[in-house]
């Protein structure tokens, strides 16, 4: 039978950032997050710019290469992330 | 609130802070995002717009949108300059339209209006093409937008003349 979580099961744990998986950043490190979150960001708005020049491509009824340039470069932007995340999987697991 | 040694000190939360009891939600259990969560969710939307640019360029091969189909117009001769003839091409729900232009030569387009659909109209005195539903102009011999919402230049028909008869042959997007 399932047992009711007591309210006590719910309480913070004194330590800090127990039970959370967050790791806070060391202090030199933090500009360094925000730096490549904003690269992150302005990454996926240019995806987001290609598309839509794609889909201008598509709709003039272009037959050349473009759109498959374009949908390459997206790629790029992809295979970086998938990079980044491998990355940071990879150094969690070291970190246990 | 301070610790008091050698107790529990959730129990001693639980005893102190009454509103724990009925706010039973622990930090831990909040929609906490860890950074590889967001980098994840970052790295999936990317993904969803590569895929959708590259939808865009199969449909683009699948589909050139260039209609080929060999279809008579009209008489040469039968349109006076600065007149238009509207017909249906490539299909029979597609509206189209040839133009006489005022130098004589010959220009067609579809009458879809590429903003949102509406149907385009030739207005010789003017030499423009018009669309009333938003305003929208069109030049009548490239089929480029020159005013209002258009982006995009017209569908053009390809002519072509045999035996004293104009037939359209061809759509382009
Ligand atoms: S539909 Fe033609 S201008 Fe909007």
């Amino acid at each position: 039978m399932r047992r009711e979580p007591r309210s006590v099961d719910y309480l913070p744990d004194p330590r800090p950032d127990v039970g959370t998986g967050r790791t806070p950043p060391a202090p030199g490190r933090q500009a360094i997050l925000l730096a490549s979150l904003s690269v992150g960001a302005l990454l996926l708005a240019m995806q987001l710019w290609l598309l839509t020049v794609a889909l201008e491509l598509y709709l003039n009824g272009n037959d050349d290469n473009g759109i498959w340039v374009l949908a390459g470069l997206s790629g790029l932007v992809v295979v970086g992330g998938g990079l980044v995340l491998r990355m940071l999987a990879r150094r969690a697991r070291l970190r246990w | 609130m301070s610790r008091i040694p050698g107790r529990d000190y959730r129990q001693q939360l639980a005893e102190e802070e009454p509103w724990r009891q009925q706010f039973p939600y622990h930090w831990d259990a909040d929609e906490a995002v860890t950074r590889r969560e967001f980098v994840r969710f970052a790295v999936l939307t990317s993904g969803a717009l590569f895929v959708g640019t590259v939808v865009l360029g199969i449909l683009g091969k699948l589909d050139s949108r260039k209609r080929t189909k060999r279809q008579l117009i009209m008489k040469v001769g039968e349109l006076e300059p600065g007149h238009a003839k509207y017909f249906h091409y490539p299909n029979s729900g597609d509206q189209a339209m040839i133009l006489r232009l005022n130098d004589g030569s010959y220009a067609a387009y579809s009458q879809k209006c590429t903003h949102l659909s509406c149907a385009v109209y030739y207005q010789p005195k003017e030499n423009t093409l018009h669309c009333p539903c938003h305003e929208g102009y069109f030049d009548p011999v490239t089929g480029e937008p020159t005013a209002g919402p258009p982006q995009r230049r017209l569908p053009r028909i390809t002519v072509e003349e045999q035996g004293g008869n104009l037939y359209a042959t061809e759509m382009n997007p």
